[in-house]
């Protein structure tokens, strides 16, 4: 019972937090939209009437399209029932939805010589879940049902919301400030011709370089540490078997990382940081260490 | 007045309370029936597999009628089973029935090389462990279920229901034995 209280409570938390995030991102891309049209010397109600509902539909557009950014941020596919990897991926899946009481999520792989996994979905009924095809080539059954049931897990406990809205509705922004930034470090030819273009063009460069680092700080609240732990618990419990987790993630350990696929914003996602490289005790090493996490799984 | 606005308030919780647990009971009490529904698909789905499987290793088995014959008996079992229990003993029976088949199996090249066994065998695996989630999965639905009609004030609704504490599906100790290969 304790249990299943902890749960609901989690779930609710994770709805809340995942609007707040919108909300957050609403105020900022207004605020943004608002203060630009300050500085141009637009009028306040004009600014507001085009901000309002700019940001409204920004976010309305990334909330409903977040499932398939990330999809397409990991260069995911459906998995192919005729490879036989991929059907007996399918079947372990189909196996730990009955065991949780979900309905049953898409399955798709991500071509990557790495381990790893991660689910995506705004609500179990539209979930899925994405492993590489390197943790199909190097997990054997136990420790890939141990995997699925710890994504199954996210999914059971709706973090998968809370992550997969946030890198939709930051991630888009993040991506649209990297362009900006990218090509007014490269269009410097046009500066002569074009000044009064340019001087929006740097006011919005100047923001977006003010914004970046807190968008990056948003996306990685989307991850936590107890998420993580009660994840990998909850996996133990639909298994049975904390062992075949525990050893999957000792395989990930051992593992040499392959060069990151994808985009960084979707690393939150996934059940292993696929930067652990090049982020190594960094102030975003957000997921928890991992000898931690297999010591509570042996000790359950 | 204030008093008045009290006294409505307490009148609200106290009707809430029969509400809150009338509805979980009943909703704790349909996720079982369900559990069960998803056990019997399953139970089904296996029964459906193994003509299929009798007819690709007929060929290639021929001196192993025991072994096939146990394996059509568990069937039939299985299909006439009523109660719970029953399906479960059929279901156990046909477990190691086709265990004891595919450890006979390794015995014969032809038929580990051929497309269709292979298929077949993955899928009567993959029912099998289904069965077994699904089995799991409806003992955490009665854990649920019990703890809640059994606990204040819980107990106490349940009794005005009618509700009785439901019965788990016993884990098999003869599933994880090893097969006994007789040729």
């Amino acid at each position: 019972m304790e249990r299943k209280l902890l749960v609901e409570d989690h779930i609710r938390r994770n709805k809340r937090n995942t609007l707040i995030i919108c909300m957050l991102m609403l105020l900022l891309l207004f605020a943004v939209i608002f203060s630009i049209g300050l500085v141009l010397g637009f009028p306040p109600v004009f600014s507001t009437a085009i901000g309002l509902p700019l940001s409204l539909l920004y976010i309305a557009l990334t909330y409903s399209f977040s499932v398939q950014s990330v999809l397409a941020a990991a260069k995911a596919r459906p998995a192919n029932p005729n490879k036989r990897e991929e059907k007996l991926l399918i079947y372990k899946v189909e196996e730990m939805a009955i065991a949780a009481g979900l309905p049953m999520p898409k399955v798709y792989v991500q071509e990557s010589s790495d381990i790893n996994a991660f689910a995506t979905g705004k609500k179990p009924e539209d979930a899925v879940i994405c492993v590489t095809t390197g943790a199909l080539q190097k997990l054997n059954t136990e420790e890939l049902e141990g995997v699925i049931a710890h994504e199954m897990s996210h999914i059971q406990n709706r973090d998968i919301l809370l992550a997969t809205v946030t890198v939709g509705v930051v991630g888009a922004i993040a991506l649209i400030s990297e362009i900006v930034l990218r090509s007014l470090f490269w269009g410097g030819g046009g500066r002569e011709r074009r000044g009064n273009g340019n001087v929006i063009l740097f006011i919005v460069a100047i923001i977006f370089i003010v914004l970046a680092p807190i968008f990056a700080r948003l996306t990685y609240l989307a991850i936590s540490r107890r998420r993580e732990y009660l994840a990998d618990a909850n996996g133990a419990y639909l298994t049975r078997n904390p062992e075949g987790l525990a050893r999957a993630l000792e395989k990930i350990k051992a593992d040499i990382p392959d060069d990151p696929k994808g985009s960084k914003m979707v690393a939150p996602l996934y059940i292993e940081n696929p930067f652990k490289r090049s982020l190594r005790d960094s102030i975003w090493s957000t997921h928890p260490p991992i000898d931690e996490r297999i010591r509570r799984l042996r000790s359950m | 007045m204030l008093l008045w606005i009290l006294a409505i308030i307490i009148l609200i919780i106290l009707l809430a309370i029969p509400v809150y647990y009338y509805n979980k009971i009943i909703r704790l009490e349909n996720r079982i029936e369900n559990s069960w529904a998803q056990i019997d698909v399953q139970l089904k789905r296996r029964a459906d597999l193994i003509p299929n499987l009798m007819e690709t290793v007929k060929g290639y088995m021929k001196h192993e009628r025991e072994v096939l014959e146990n394996v059509t008996k568990a069937r039939a079992a299985l299909l006439n089973a009523k109660t719970p229990h029953e399906n479960m003993e059929a279901n156990n029976m046909l477990t190691g029935a086709l265990k004891t088949l595919f450890a006979v199996a390794e015995n014969y090249p032809n038929l580990k090389a051929n497309e269709n066994f292979l298929q077949l065998q993955d899928q009567l695996t993959h029912t099998e462990d289904k069965i077994a989630y699904a089995r799991q999965h409806y003992n955490d639905s009665v854990l649920v279920f019990n703890n809640t009609i059994e606990t204040f004030p819980g107990v106490f609704f349940a009794k005005m229901m009618g509700k009785k504490e439901k019965e788990m599906l016993q884990i098999p100790e003869e599933a994880k034995e090893v097969p006994k290969v007789s040729f």
